[in-house]
């Protein structure tokens, strides 16, 4: 008797977990499968037209131009100091300065990113008198940091302690016990970091309202001069009154959604094969 | 006598953690010297401050004097990396990198500091590989990962990635703690091939690996040095009632 609550009591509250599980996951697939639904129609019907010309033309090709050039940039600009930061955080973790940098890094991975855009704004599109792709690279590289960092930081302490005793034991430097033995040993977690960071940057559109300006008429050309993406794109088609504006957006948002999962499904696949 | 290592009057600090008691031991050159011990006894802390590995722990502190063939190696105009380079040591799990061939494991600390030109490395790393009785298995899968290797061969395989730099003394901690009884019984007859050309200083917490493989031990107790000597004297006629105890089990 006893033993069939119990089991009742286990199926209930199995039942009660998956359920909440898909509740959370429904939203993912919801949002595949509208973008999918809806912006597939215009993706095909407009075909390369769509995916490298004008906004004039009916295509959006100098926004994903846009987003990869940003993209590329803050990755140019922020891995190697993100690389640097995380290693630092970890060769030094007792160090005052190593605890404010792991501290730092923690809110900034939480900042809020149109803040970032603020301050961008501030220190360099007011002096400069123009939005620019410099402008939108600072504050995109200024947001991929702290991940990469975090990730590589964690990446490296994942090591065991003994490979640490090992490299210095076989009389390497400091120096070359960090950059030639061990960040090479976590190269696999360092490089999931990075490639979610670009993940992360790629998508992004607060941090580019006040930066990037947009440019949706011409290929970028000039990084002091304006640039856009697909996101600043969406929001600016999805604030007009026109429909065909609207269907634009949804087909920019499946572009969007395809460069994010051919980043990010490839990270999760590559994660598997990691072995110590 | 021709000693390799000798310490004065040795202390070790972990924070406020007394772990070596002022310890004077002298460790001859060629042979094989066991540190003896229960666990946490400070055989594997001792051990470390022979090639200053000791201070990769933030906390820990040395005080007295570890001469390596009569030289303070604590002194201040010493560089530890070049302490490092004439002393190679051997963990207690065998520990290959992972994400280096057996090749490069061997090559690495020759590669990295730049110790021989690119020709010569091949030909040290196979004679290392000979030298710790693993080149005729390893020969024809230079360029696998040691990842498929047995605990006994990537063991012998750091011993070779140790050996390929010509140390003159070989530090070992617990060697065998977690290898096969097979494994164990090739790295122990390894290590009397290797001891006519070697110091070999071999922590071990087996009294009777002690007593098997080398030619003088030490018994560390809770931090003290209680008795030193020739093996077959420590063994067979103990001055100390503790060492007594030890050697027969009595003592854990």
């Amino acid at each position: 008797m006893s033993r069939n609550i119990r089991r009742v009591k286990e199926r209930a509250f199995l039942c009660g977990v998956a359920l909440l599980t898909a509740l959370a996951v429904l939203p993912l697939f919801h949002i595949i499968m509208t973008v999918t639904v809806r912006g597939l129609p215009e993706v095909v019907s407009g075909g390369l037209r769509f995916l490298t010309g004008t906004l004039s033309e009916g295509g959006i090709g100098p926004a994903i131009a846009g987003t990869f050039l940003l993209t590329f940039l803050s990755a140019l600009l922020g891995l190697p100091v993100a690389f640097l930061v995380g290693l630092y955080a970890y060769e030094f973790p007792n160090s005052a300065v190593g605890r404010w940098t792991k501290t730092l890094l923690q809110i900034m991975l939480e900042f809020p990113t149109i803040l970032v855009g603020v301050f961008v704004m501030q220190v360099l599109v007011v002096p400069m008198g123009t939005y620019s792709a410099i402008a939108g690279t600072l504050s995109l590289a200024i947001i991929l940091t702290p991940y990469v960092a975090v990730y590589t930081h964690e990446a490296m302490r994942q090591i065991p302690f003994t490979y640490r005793e090992t490299s210095f034991s076989l009389g390497l430097t400091r120096t070359r016990v960090l950059f030639r033995v061990l960040a090479p040993m976590a190269r696999r977690g360092i490089l999931t970091g990075g490639l979610i960071g670009l993940a992360k940057v790629a998508g992004e559109t607060a941090p580019l309202l006040f930066t990037a300006g947009g440019l949706y008429e011409s290929y970028p050309h000039s990084v002091t001069a304006p640039v856009g993406s697909i996101s600043l794109l969406i929001y600016q088609l999805v604030q007009s009154p026109s429909p065909a504006d609207h269907r634009m957006a949804w087909g920019a948002s499946l572009v969007l959604l395809l460069i994010f999962l051919d980043i990010f499904v490839p990270i999760r696949l590559s994660l598997r094969e990691v072995k110590l | 006598m021709n000693l390799a290592i000798e310490t004065r009057n040795l202390h070790v600090y972990y924070g406020n953690n007394h772990v070596i008691k002022g310890v004077d031991l002298q460790i001859p050159a060629k042979g094989i010297f066991a540190l003896m011990g229960p666990s946490g006894c400070g055989k594997s802390t001792m051990l470390r401050t022979f090639n200053r590995l000791i201070e990769l722990n933030d906390g820990a502190r040395v005080e007295g004097e570890v001469l390596l063939f009569g030289k303070n190696i604590y002194s201040p105009d010493v560089d530890p990396i070049g302490i490092r380079r004439q002393v190679g040591m051997v963990f207690q799990y065998p520990n290959p990198f992972p994400h280096l061939t057996i090749y490069d494991n061997v090559a690495l600390g020759l590669k990295l500091n730049r110790l021989l030109p690119g020709e010569k490395i091949r030909e040290r790393v196979e004679w290392a590989l000979k030298k710790a009785a693993l080149w005729d298995e390893v020969k024809d899968r230079l360029d696998d990962y040691p990842s498929n290797l047995s605990g006994g061969q990537k063991q012998r395989l750091v011993i070779a990635r140790a050996l390929a730099m010509k140390p003159r003394v070989l530090l070992m901690d617990e060697p065998t703690a977690n290898i096969d009884p097979v494994g164990t019984a090739k790295i122990e007859e390894l290590l009397f091939e290797l001891k006519e050309e070697y110091t070999i200083v071999l922590v071990t917490h087996s009294p009777a690996q002690a007593a098997r493989v080398s030619d003088w031990v030490a018994f560390l107790y809770l931090g003290k040095l209680i008795e030193v000597g020739p093996t077959r004297k420590v063994f067979e006629n103990p001055e100390h009632e503790l060492t007594e105890k030890y050697v027969t089990g009595a003592l854990g």
